[in-house]
């Protein structure tokens, strides 16, 4: 398995933020299949409580970062964390320009709360639910299954209409649903 | 699973049903300890202590089968009482939407809504009810919702009409909407209502979709403001979707209603009978953390179990199956996950087995479908507008990945992991009052009983709320349940509190 390859995902999760009600279904359905440590992260932003998954980088810093080689992207481009070779540096936490690792479940850091003390990681990596969607059949990551509202959405940015800013509700704003990206 | 997303709660139902602190054996407290015992003997001890009378209190969201088994034990054995106990605001909601008589709304059918009424948060009481709404809203972006919501929870954030109402005064509130909208209110309320902005934004829907989470802890008027809820609807050509924290409240209102149960007041007020909790933390529910009971039986260790004197295993949802009255009324049939630990009865077995330890003769119990038809009730009498309160009040709101008091998934992993501590929400205006910092612990004082809890400042949250989360038992607590003599019904009402660091 290579650190880079010329794959990029097509498909991936998308937050409609005027449909997230905080429920925190999300986290839960992660939660229950990463080892208690779910991969999606909250950011406030104002009075909001958003979810935020990792964006999986074609150029991702934390897989340049990380010194164990750790990070990779796999062939699908998913950008995925290899268990036993993280030395839980913290050094893809920084990296992130979206800071979408999370270190940090209620105060306490993550690290302390995994069960995986063996290789004693920083946090949980989103993999889009590799176990399920690589398999196709138009399966879903665990938390766009599990999300109530129908906040996320996993889409391929190939096929989808741009649905630019009625999709957004505006507060994102952009012609298409994956320009922020 | 609950239409295309994974219940929140039904999330953490695999990793109870084999959790470690299950209850798989019945145990009899001695000296403060509990002692392991097979099941005849706990179930002769409930027998031999029961004597004159036995009031069995069962999980009220338990399936209709169940349900109508242990009210055929009702009417075979003379000694005992049958209570379906869900949460006292919900029954009361429920009666009252029922003696509206109007239509219940599934969560799909709000789709088709043009305009909402949200009372409570609705959708931290059921997130798979937002997305109706949102659907709606995407197709008209002006659809008016207007929330009635004095604990600003999750559902206020999306309100293009936020009813300002202090503490306990939600009645009064959605009066003056009805009033605005030209539907009398006369009633359920005495006197005139204000007129409405909010009101006025719905006027001209035609077809409202009003939806309903029962607060616990928000005063005693929610068989009022159901029957009003129902009664705006109907007038706008649209329906109610009762969100409650079971999934068989209703079919427990009905089937109560129909076979004769006595009421949650009247089981509480009999202090001649023996007591045995069935299924649910009735302590836990109603704050009463120093209830004693002669027993319990519980699938996970609650409030009620700790204040039992003799404590029984009882299988829990997903080990059974059964008839159950979902979304919008409609019946589903329910197959078990899996079957329930070895020795371990369903609750109508255990009804049945202290009956034919009493000496009752078993006989097969009649149930028809009509049974979970809609009920005839009356309309709820009408109330003064209660005055508004002074001072700091304390009020308990929802969380989407709690259930009710907490009671099973306070043993779930993740929710004891995202809040190990109740968080007080509280306005930054009164948290700059008491002298308290944002994310400190602080001492939450009511009713002579105290909670510690983590500060969130919210600017939303108007000045004079706080808000703890209300799947704690410790903070239910903080608002005392009482009988309501005017209404015949147990109520808690939001408490005057005190905060310090």
């Amino acid at each position: 398995m290579e650190t880079h390859t010329s794959q990029t995902v097509t498909r991936r999760v998308l937050v409609d933020l005027d449909r997230c009600i905080e429920c925190g279904s999300c986290a839960a359905a992660c939660s229950v299949s990463h080892a208690q440590v779910p991969a999606i992260h909250f950011a406030r932003a104002g009075v909001a409580l958003l979810p935020v998954v990792c964006r999986q980088c074609k150029a991702a810093p934390c897989v340049d970062t990380c010194p164990a080689e750790a990070m990779v992207c796999d062939d699908d481009g998913v950008v995925r964390r290899r268990l036993f070779r993280c030395v839980g540096c913290g050094s893809c936490v920084r990296a992130c320009p979206f800071g979408v690792i999370p270190t940090r479940l209620s105060g306490t850091p993550v690290q302390s709360r995994s069960p995986d003390r063996l290789s004693g990681h920083q946090a949980a990596k989103c993999d889009l639910c590799h176990d399920r969607t690589a398999a196709g059949n138009g399966a879903e990551p665990r938390c766009v299954a599990a999300c109530p509202s129908g906040a996320l959405m996993f889409l391929d940015e190939r096929t989808e209409e741009p649905l630019g800013a009625e999709l957004l509700g505006g507060r994102t704003a952009g012609e298409h649903p994956f320009k922020r990206r | 699973m609950g239409g295309r997303g994974l219940c929140p709660r039904g999330g953490a139902l695999g990793e109870l049903l084999c959790h470690r602190s299950r209850i798989v054996a019945p145990g009899l407290r001695r000296d403060g300890a509990l002692h392991l015992a097979v099941m005849s003997s706990a179930v002769g001890a409930i027998v031999d202590a029961a004597g004159e009378g036995l009031t069995v209190l069962l999980d009220g969201n338990l399936p209709a089968e169940q349900i109508a088994a242990a009210a055929g034990w009702q009417d075979r054995w003379a000694q005992l009482k049958v209570c379906l106990v869900l949460p006292p605001a919900e029954e009361q909601l429920l009666l009252g939407v029922e003696a509206s008589g109007v239509d219940y709304l599934s969560s799909a059918d709000l789709a088709s809504c043009d305009g909402f009424v949200i009372v409570g948060d609705a959708f931290a009481a059921n997130p798979m009810c937002s997305r109706g709404v949102f659907d709606r809203r995407r197709a008209e972006p002006r659809t008016p919702i207007v929330v009635i919501d004095p604990a600003v929870g999750s559902a206020a954030k999306f309100a293009s009409h936020r009813v300002a109402v202090a503490p306990g005064m939600e009645l009064a509130a959605l009066a003056s909407v009805a009033a605005s909208a030209d539907v009398a209110t006369g009633a359920v309320l005495s006197g005139e209502p204000a007129p409405s902005e909010a009101g006025a934004a719905i006027a001209q829907c035609r077809r409202l979709g009003v939806i309903l989470a029962a607060e616990h802890g928000r005063g005693a008027a929610w068989r009022q403001i159901g029957y009003l809820a129902g009664r705006l609807a109907a007038a706008k050509g649209g329906g109610v979707a009762v969100q409650t924290t079971g999934a068989n409240a209703l079919a427990a209102v009905r089937l109560g209603v129909r076979y004769g149960t006595v009421c949650l007041a009247e089981a509480m007020a009999n202090d001649s009978d023996a007591k045995l909790v069935i299924g649910c933390d009735l302590a836990g529910m109603l704050g009463m953390l120093n209830l004693r009971v002669l027993g319990a039986a519980a699938a996970l260790p609650n409030a009620t179990t700790a204040g039992a004197t003799i404590v029984l295993p009882v299988a829990m949802p997903g080990e059974y199956a059964g008839t159950y009255l979902l979304d919008g009324g409609s019946r589903v049939w329910v197959r078990p996950v899996m079957p329930p630990p070895a020795g371990v009865p369903t609750a109508d077995d255990l009804i049945g087995a202290l009956a034919l330890a009493a000496g009752v003769r078993p006989e097969p119990v009649e149930r028809r479908d009509s049974d979970l038809d809609r009920v005839d009730v009356p309309a709820p009498p009408p109330v003064e507008p209660p005055r508004p309160p002074r001072g700091p009040m304390l009020l308990l709101g929802r969380r989407a990945d709690q259930a009710g008091e907490g009671a099973l998934t306070a043993h779930a992993a993740w929710q004891a992991a995202v809040q190990p501590v109740p968080e007080l929400r509280i306005a930054p205006a009164d948290a700059e009052a008491a002298g308290i910092e944002n994310f400190s612990i602080v001492t939450v004082r009511a009713a002579n009983r105290a909670v510690k809890a983590a500060v969130k400042m919210t600017p939303e949250l108007p000045p004079g709320v706080m808000v703890l989360p209300e799947g704690f038992p410790q903070a239910r607590a903080l608002l005392g349940a009482r009988v309501d003599d005017s209404i015949g019904a147990v109520a808690a009402s939001p408490a005057a509190v005190e905060v310090s660091a």
